[in-house]
């Protein structure tokens, strides 16, 4: 047997994409339109912020969780020769990773204006957080989970938070400051769809939903759509957003060795994004130290706390000291965490608008911009899933 | 508070498996898949094992991720082990859940006493969600799922130890 992971360390898409327009839709409970609208407006509007029209996109990233295809959606945006698509598996795993994918296309000089998307009815729709399913499994991870409960994305997630709160001493009070943090951040931001403040009372009190997951842990199930444009740095020079260019510097995916049934992985309380982290690290040549904000998928607040460890801002263990009071975390803090309140709070769109939110840290216009620093490089990552993928990007 | 108003507010242990959940149909299974419940259906649990390196396996997969040996077996194991984590689920998700007021439930991953690592994802009957705790001693027992009886379920007892 192989025992060792090979380093992959080439990195062949440095500064060679820059992301050149972010558009969204407003995000609901109940959009009250089709996803193949709810795409066609966000991708409009990214490239409006660009300042191209959608008939000149001629690449398109999507999620294979999407059900807006290439064929429907180049027709919706009068695209007249679509040169490069391609579709990212799975859900928190392809946000981050479809914009490597967009930047390696763009390098590869596959297509020059790559749109990476995600537009869902995850809320008025299907949503992901109900047990679902044939009622007879014909087999596979669910037929040794389901029959037992473990049937909704907390189930499998909570069996890591357990793990890692008994390996390292965390308490759901520590989860608790993350939230007030992401909260806090959403007060701030017009289009987040809770932006109550709450405090750490609020969410200790509040409802149990899976032990140790109280309901203010977890993210928002929601209707709406993302987009991201991209092209070459040489293009963006002419676009709108020229005087602040932002540049994808390095992006990796990984998995662990266990990805069809994930609690059956051999330790819980380590994320598998801990081989994302070193690739990305290696490829980037940069570490920890050189990141000015972090942009984390927060499918549920502990992931936060795992994520600040596997990419070794802190070390093993140390996470819950770091994020307790929240200061630390803040926009205003050391290492502002999810500015825009994140998926627990602004929305839930399987992590795009967490690159979007790195984009307008670095263009400067954040609504929870760090007052006393300039902010030039984020790292925007997946947490513990089937798969993940990580993205840096910097000022150009 | 005392002893034994502390029990009283403790929710009440699981009894048996749930039921009205999704369960899998013998008649579909992959092949590499039957040995399990072809075992529980005998009175065993029994666990996939790679027939040259001996290294068990779950899930059951076609090939043994060691050695890539594509032979194996299923072997009874003791049933013995320890709750590796564990959530305790207040929220149904799924109708039957709901309709049939079956929550809370637990569901825990079970390590085995045969091999580091080698778990299975459960229930623990007989003892409140309150009390469950990572590392406590428990054994298996086989019990017929209540909507269709030849799919027989392992699910675990705390075990004095």
């Amino acid at each position: 047997m192989v025992q060792t992971i090979i380093p992959a360390d080439t990195n062949g898409i440095r500064d060679k994409a820059a992301i050149v327009g972010i558009g969204e839709t407003e995000f609901s409970w109940n959009s009250g339109r089709s996803e193949i609208q709810l795409a066609s407006e966000a991708i409009k509007a990214a490239c409006d912020d660009a300042g191209i029209a959608p008939q000149e996109i001629d690449g398109l990233v999507r999620y294979d969780m999407e059900s807006n295809h290439e064929t429907l959606l180049t027709q919706s945006l009068g695209i007249k020769n679509l040169r490069h698509w391609e579709s990212v598996s799975y859900g928190g795993g392809a946000g981050n990773a479809t914009v490597g994918h967009a930047a390696a296309a763009i390098a590869a000089g596959f297509a020059n204006y790559v749109v990476c998307f995600r537009a869902a009815n995850l809320r008025s729709g299907m949503r992901l957080g109900r047990a679902r399913g044939p009622e007879r499994i014909a087999g596979g991870a669910q037929g040794f989970a389901a029959p037992w409960g473990c049937m909704a994305p907390a189930h499998h997630f909570g069996m890591f938070v357990r793990r890692y709160m008994h390996q390292y001493g965390a308490t759901s009070r520590h989860f608790g400051w993350v939230a007030v943090t992401l909260r806090e951040h959403a007060s701030r931001n017009p289009r987040a769809l809770r932006r109550d403040p709450i405090t750490i009372d609020d969410h200790q009190n509040s409802r149990m939903v899976v032990d140790p997951l109280h309901v203010l842990d977890f993210c928002q199930e929601n209707d709406g759509a993302a987009a991201i444009v991209m092209t070459t740095p040489e293009r963006a020079r002419e676009l709108r957003h020229s005087g602040t260019p932002t540049l994808v510097e390095a992006a990796a995916q990984g998995s662990g060795p266990r990805n069809d049934g994930i609690i059956y992985r051999p330790d819980l309380a380590v994320a598998e994004s801990e081989n994302t982290a070193r690739d990305l690290w290696a490829r980037a040549r940069l570490d920890a130290r050189d990141m000015d904000a972090l942009m984390f998928y927060d499918h549920f607040t502990p992931f936060c706390l795992i994520n600040l460890e596997t990419y070794g801002f802190v070390p093993p263990g140390e996470a819950k000291d770091f994020v307790e009071g929240g200061q630390n975390i803040r926009f205003d803090g050391q290492l502002p965490i999810n500015t825009h309140g994140g998926n627990h709070s602004e929305a839930y769109i399987h992590g795009l608008t967490h690159v979007q939110e790195g984009v307008r840290l670095i263009r400067g216009i954040s609504t929870a911009q760090p007052p006393s620093k300039t902010i030039n490089r984020v790292l925007s990552c997946s947490s513990t899933a089937q798969l993940s993928g990580a993205v840096i990007i910097r000022r150009g | 508070m005392t002893q034994e108003r502390e029990q009283a507010a403790k929710s009440r242990p699981m009894t048996a498996p749930l039921e009205g959940v999704p369960l899998p149909d013998l008649e579909l299974l992959p092949d590499y898949e039957r040995g399990f419940w072809e075992g529980t259906r005998s009175g065993e649990l029994r666990i996939q094992q790679c027939s040259d390196c001996s290294v068990f396996r779950h899930l059951p997969m076609p090939m043994c991720p060691q050695c890539s040996s594509l032979d194996y077996g299923w072997t009874k194991v003791s049933g013995r082990g320890f709750v590796y984590s564990y959530v305790i689920v207040r929220h149904p998700v799924h109708p039957a859940i709901a309709e049939r007021e079956q929550v809370p439930y637990n569901v825990c991953m079970i390590e085995l006493e045969e091999q580091d690592g080698l778990r299975i994802c459960s229930n623990v009957l007989e003892v409140a969600p309150e009390d469950i705790r990572i590392d406590m001693p428990v054994r298996v027992t086989l019990v017929p799922a209540a909507d269709e009886p030849d799919v027989v379920l392992p699910v675990f007892l705390p075990s004095l130890q």
